[in-house]
């Protein structure tokens, strides 16, 4: 079979980088070391003595958060300004409205810790979304 | 085979565990000895049960949680 020759083209850059990396050699790979902070933390919630402040963050939405722990280890946690889907959730009767749009959620088993916490309340908002 | 990076929620602690094919989410839990602790792959995922086979659920080298056992509720509701 014949070969028609039509000329010469650079090649993709892909590959072009691939090459010069062969040739160069590769860099040192960089250690990333883990963070382990606190999932309250994590989730970008403040600290100032026993008050923490934040938001609840689920996909569909996130809502103003106030927690309060106290010296007996009894904490308490507020969501601000419920949004329909939440006060239509069967769990609704266990929200405390504390005024100025405040509500503390009540705890049938109280978590040990305020990370535990959110993340169950992170939890019951996205049931309250889903169902 | 896996590899599972198990983080205590209060803490952000990070426990590396590696699990079988098969393995509880007991299992790792008594493994590392947080008996009251719940598995959840994060906020939006259901709790696991101690009874119910992690392997097949998560992905090699997946970060999962451990919190403290908690439940919105009151006598009505919980």
């Amino acid at each position: 079979m014949r070969v028609k020759y039509v000329g010469t083209r650079p090649a993709p850059a892909s590959i072009r980088e691939f090459i010069s990396q062969v040739v160069r050699g590769r860099a040192p790979a960089i250690s990333v070391r883990r963070r382990e902070i606190p999932y309250w933390r994590e989730r970008g919630w403040t600290r100032t003595g026993n008050h923490y402040t934040g938001s609840y963050q689920t996909p569909y939405a996130a809502f103003q958060g106030r927690i309060e722990e106290e010296r007996s280890g009894r904490i308490s946690f507020y969501l601000y300004s419920p949004s329909p889907q939440i006060r239509n959730h069967s769990h609704w009767i266990c929200f405390t409205a504390r005024g100025n749009e405040w509500y503390l959620v009540h705890m049938a088993r109280r978590p040990k810790d305020v990370s535990s916490g959110i993340l169950t309340i992170e939890r019951l908002i996205t049931e309250a979304y889903e169902s | 085979m896996k590899k599972l990076s198990v983080v205590v929620a209060g803490t952000g602690q990070i426990r590396d565990v590696e699990i079988q094919p098969g393995t509880t989410a007991g299992d790792i839990l008594h493994q590392l000895n947080l008996p009251d602790y719940l598995l959840s792959k994060g906020p939006n995922e259901p709790f696991f049960a101690a009874s119910e086979s992690v392997y097949d659920k998560v992905k090699d080298g997946e970060k999962i949680f451990a919190s403290t056992k908690a439940e919105v509720g009151i006598a009505l509701c919980a």
